[in-house]
C-alpha cells in the first residue's frame, strides 16, 4: 500500500511541497506538482457529482422516513435504523434475497460455460461458418431487451406458443396447454434463460478475443509434442483466457444481480411474487408503494451484498494496478 | 484494510452532513401562498392522454378564459406511461401543477398523503348530487374527499349478431343461465370448427371475476374507516370464482389460464373472427376492426349478466379523477376550473366520446350508439376497487387476485387454499 499513497491522495488536499522542509519534492514549483490533480479535476468533479453523490443521497435517504407525502411537504425525518430493521425483520427479504443470489449463480455459471463453449467453437470454426454464428451472436445481442422478452413470451405461451406446440408434436402430449409460469421456479428458469440468452454474445467475444491473441505457434508445439485437444486447451487457451474470464465473471454478477427488466417483464414477480428478485423489491417498495426511505435501505442491502460477493475481485483491483488485466 | 474503514466512515459522516443540508434548504415552501396575486395568472392543468376530446378542452378553455379576465389556461397532455413517477415530482416541486387528472386505482395514494386539496366543502359546487359513487370512493380518505369524478368506463360482453342468429339464440342473455344456454347454443352449431371459441376468456381477467364477486353479494375487502380487511375467502368470493371456473369449461375458451386480457390482446383475438363472445371495454372494437373492419356491423353487446334474472351484473369502474395539488398557487382558480369542467355542459361532450360522466347522471348519450348503450346500462351498479394506498403496490403489477385464478383454474391449489393465500397476499399489501 506504501507505494500507492502519493497517486491515491484526494485532488483537494494540499500537497506536500506547500509545507517548508518536507521531502525531496517540496523544491518543485508549486504549479508543477499540482497540474496533474488540476488536469484530473474535471473528470474527478463529474464523477463526484454523478456517481458519488446520488450514491450518498441514497443512502442518506436510508435512514429517512420519506413517503410521498414528505418527499411533497419537503419534510425532514430521521428515523435511524427503523427502516433497516423493517427490512431485516421480515422473513421475505431474506427469501428473496437468497432467491437473487441464487439465480445470480446459476446464471452467471450457465452464461460463462457457454460463453467459453462458443468462443472455443468460434477459434476452430472457419469461414462463412463462423462468420454467420457471429452474425447471430450480434443479432441476438443487438436487439433490444423488451423485444427479445416479448418474443421469449410469445415462445412459452401456453396454447399458442410454439415450444408447447413443437412439444406435442413431436410426442410430448403432457405439453399441450402446459402452463411454464405457474410455480416461482419455472418463471425463473424461463426467465435465466432469456437473461443467458442476450448475455451470452458479449461474453463469448470478449473470451474470443482473448482466444485470438494466442499464438497459433504454440498450439502447433502442443500438437508436437503431443497434447490432445484438452491438454491443449488446459496449456495454451486456458491461461490466454483467465484474466479475461475473472474479469467477464464479475461483470456478469453485477449485471445479472440487478436485472429487473426482464424479470418484471414476463410476471412482474410472479406467481405469488414467487419469482422476485431484490431489485423487484426495491421497485414495489420504493416507486410503486413510494416508500422511498425503505427502498433506499434495500438498494444499499444489495450493495452490501453484491460487495461481499465481489470482495475477493476488488481487492485484486485495488492491490495491484498491474495486473495482467 | 485501515485505509479503507477510515474512507467508509469518512463518507458516512460527509453524507450525512450532506443530507441535512439538503433537508433544511428545500423545506417549508409551501406556506402562506394562498392569497392570489392579482395581474396576468396561469393555470396549468394536467389531463391524461385519451381522456378528453380536443374539441371539449377548446371549447372549455376558450369560455373559462373569456369568464377569467387576465387568466391563461396552460393546457398539458400527459401520458399515462410513467405518470406516477412525473406526478410525485411535480407535486413535489414549486412549480405544481393547479389542476391534475389522476388514475382512480391511484387516487387513494396521493389522497392519503395529504398531497391534495381538501375539497370537501366545495362538493356542491361540482355537482355533487350527480356524482358517479366508485369514483366518488376512489377520491376519499378518512371521510374527506380530495379528488372529484371526472369519468369512467366499464366492461361489458362483446358479441356477434350473426353467430349468434345462426346458432337460434334470437336475445341477448339477461341471466347467468340464459348465457350458458347460448353458450352451449353456439358449441352446438360451430363446435365442429377445432378453432372456434364460443366465449374468450382468459385465466386472469379479475375485472370480470369482481363481477361475480360482487354479483354474490360478496366483495375484495371490507372497510373499517381506513382500514380494509381481504374477504376473498367469504363464500360469495368463492361462490363468484366457481361460476368463473364453470364459464371457462363450459365455453372451452382456449386463451391462456395465466395471463390477462392483454397478453395476448384480446380484441386481436376477437378480429381473427372465430370467436363469438368476450367481455371487453367498448372501444376495444376499434382494435378487432383493424384485423377486420368487417366485424364493427356484426358486433353487438350486452351488460356482463346477473345470477338474478333481468339484473345486470355489478361492474368494476376504471376511471379517473380530478383534483388540486396541495402546492398549487392558485386553488381557488382551480377550483372554478372543476366547477366548470363538472359542470352538465362539459360532462354531456364526456358522454358524446364514449365515457361514462363522472358527475352527471345524464347518460342518454350513451345510449344512442348500441355498443354504448349496453356500458351504459351496466354503468348504473358500478364498483371500485378498495380506496387504500395499499393498492398501489398490487395495480403496479403482483396482484394476488390474478394469482387466485390461475391457481384455482388450473388445479394448482384447491378453492380453499388459493383463496386464502390470495386474501394474506392482500392483507399484507394493504399493510405496507
Amino acid at each position: 500500500m506504501t507505494s500507492t499513497v502519493d497517486t491515491a491522495r484526494p485532488a483537494g488536499t494540499p500537497p506536500p511541497a506547500a509545507r517548508p522542509g518536507a521531502r525531496r519534492r517540496a523544491r518543485r514549483p508549486l504549479s508543477e506538482t499540482a497540474l496533474p490533480y488540476l488536469m484530473l479535476a474535471p473528470a474527478v468533479l463529474l464523477m463526484l457529482a454523478l456517481l458519488a453523490w446520488p450514491a450518498l443521497q441514497v443512502l442518506a435517504i436510508s435512514f429517512r422516513k420519506l413517503d410521498l407525502g414528505e418527499l411533497v411537504r419537503g419534510e425532514l425525518k430521521w428515523v435511524g435504523f427503523d427502516n433497516y430493521t423493517a427490512i431485516l425483520t421480515d422473513p421475505e427479504f431474506w427469501v428473496i434475497g437468497l432467491r437473487t443470489l441464487m439465480f445470480t449463480a446459476v446464471v452467471v455459471l450457465t452464461t460463462l460455460l457457454l460463453g467459453l463453449g462458443i468462443a472455443v467453437l468460434m477459434r476452430h470454426l472457419s469461414g462463412w461458418v463462423r462468420v454467420v454464428l457471429q452474425v447471430c451472436l450480434v443479432l441476438a445481442w443487438a436487439t433490444p431487451i423488451i423485444a427479445t422478452t416479448t418474443i421469449f413470451q410469445w415462445i412459452f405461451d401456453q396454447q399458442y406458443g410454439i415450444l408447447n406446440k413443437t412439444l406435442v408434436l413431436i410426442g410430448f402430449d403432457s405439453f399441450k396447454g402446459y402452463s411454464w409460469f405457474t410455480s416461482g421456479t419455472s418463471t425463473l428458469a424461463v426467465i435465466g434463460l432469456l437473461v443467458v440468452w442476450q448475455a451470452v454474445p458479449f461474453i463469448a467475444f470478449t473470451l474470443y478475443a482473448g482466444l485470438v491473441n494466442t499464438p497459433r505457434d504454440l498450439y502447433e508445439a502442443a500438437a508436437i509434442d503431443g497434447a490432445s485437444g484438452w491438454a491443449a486447451f488446459r496449456a495454451v487457451s486456458w491461461p490466454s483466457v483467465r484474466p479475461l474470464l475473472t474479469l467477464v465473471t464479475f461483470l456478469s454478477v453485477l449485471w445479472d444481480f440487478k436485472v429487473f427488466t426482464q424479470v418484471w417483464a414476463i410476471r412482474q414477480g410472479g406467481p405469488d411474487g414467487q419469482s422476485t428478485t431484490l431489485p423487484v423489491l426495491l421497485y414495489l417498495r420504493g416507486i410503486a408503494g413510494s416508500h422511498f426511505g425503505v427502498a433506499a435501505a434495500v438498494a444499499v442491502l444489495m450493495l452490501v451484498v453484491l460487495l461481499a460477493v465481489t470482495w475477493r475481485y476488488m481487492r485484486l483491483l485495488i492491490r495491484s494496478p498491474e495486473t495482467e488485466l | 484494510m485501515r485505509s479503507w474503514s477510515k474512507a467508509l466512515v469518512g463518507g458516512f459522516a460527509v453524507a450525512l452532513a450532506v443530507a441535512g443540508c439538503a433537508g433544511s434548504g428545500s423545506g417549508n415552501d409551501s406556506a402562506g401562498q394562498t392569497s392570489a396575486p392579482s395581474g396576468p395568472r396561469t393555470l396549468t392543468v394536467w389531463l391524461m392522454n385519451g381522456s378528453a376530446p380536443t374539441t371539449l378542452t377548446d371549447e372549455l378553455h376558450k369560455e373559462f378564459q373569456a369568464s377569467h379576465k387576465d387568466v391563461t389556461v396552460k393546457y398539458e397532455i400527459q401520458q399515462w406511461n410513467g405518470i406516477q413517477d412525473k406526478l410525485t415530482t411535480a407535486l413535489a416541486s414549486n412549480d405544481a401543477p393547479d389542476v391534475i387528472e389522476i388514475g382512480n386505482t391511484q387516487a387513494p395514494k396521493f389522497a392519503s398523503e395529504n398531497v391534495l386539496e381538501d375539497l370537501t366543502a366545495s362538493t356542491g359546487d361540482f355537482n355533487g348530487a350527480n356524482w358517479l359513487s366508485s369514483l366518488k370512493d376512489s377520491g376519499s380518505w378518512d371521510g374527506k374527499q380530495y379528488a372529484i369524478p371526472f369519468y369512467a368506463a366499464n366492461r361489458e360482453i362483446l358479441y356477434r349478431k350473426d353467430l349468434f342468429e345462426q346458432a337460434g339464440i334470437t336475445a341477448p342473455p339477461t341471466s347467468r343461465e340464459e348465457w350458458l344456454a347460448a353458450i352451449g347454443k353456439l358449441k352446438a352449431k360451430f363446435g365442429s370448427d377445432p378453432d372456434f371459441q364460443a366465449l374468450y376468456l382468459p385465466g386472469q381477467n379479475w375485472y370480470t371475476l369482481l363481477s361475480f364477486i360482487w354479483d354474490e353479494g360478496g366483495d375484495i375487502a371490507k372497510k373499517d374507516g381506513t382500514k380494509f380487511t381481504a374477504s376473498l375467502d367469504s363464500a360469495e368470493a368463492k361462490a363468484g370464482l366457481e361460476f368463473y371456473k364453470k364459464l371457462v369449461e363450459e365455453s372451452g375458451t382456449k386463451a391462456p389460464k395465466d395471463a390477462d386480457e392483454q397478453t395476448p390482446e384480446q380484441a386481436g383475438i376477437y378480429g381473427g373472427g372465430k370467436v363469438a363472445m368476450f367481455v371487453a371495454l367498448p372501444w376495444e372494437l376499434a382494435t378487432a376492426a383493424k384485423s377486420d373492419p368487417t366485424i364493427k356491423d356484426k358486433t353487438g353487446a350486452f351488460p356482463i349478466p346477473s345470477k338474478t334474472a333481468g339484473k345486470t351484473a355489478p361492474v368494476f369502474q376504471g376511471g379517473s379523477n380530478l383534483a388540486v395539488p396541495a402546492n398549487s398557487k392558485d386553488k381557488d382558480l382551480a377550483k372554478e376550473y372543476l366547477k366548470l369542467i363538472s359542470s352538465d355542459k362539459y360532462q354531456a361532450g364526456f358522454a358524446k366520446a364514449g365515457m361514462i360522466p363522472g358527475t352527471s347522471k345524464d347518460v342518454s348519450l350513451l345510449e344512442a350508439d348500441p355498443i354504448n348503450a349496453a356500458m351504459a346500462k351496466a354503468s348504473a351498479n358500478g364498483k371500485a376497487v378498495p380506496a387504500t394506498p395499499g393498492w398501489a403496490t398490487i395495480e403496479a403489477g403482483q396482484n394476488p387476485i390474478k394469482d387466485l385464478l390461475t391457481a384455482y383454474l388450473t388445479g394448482a391449489k384447491s378453492i380453499d387454499q388459493a383463496t386464502k393465500d390470495a386474501n394474506d397476499a392482500l392483507n399484507k399489501a394493504f399493510s405496507s
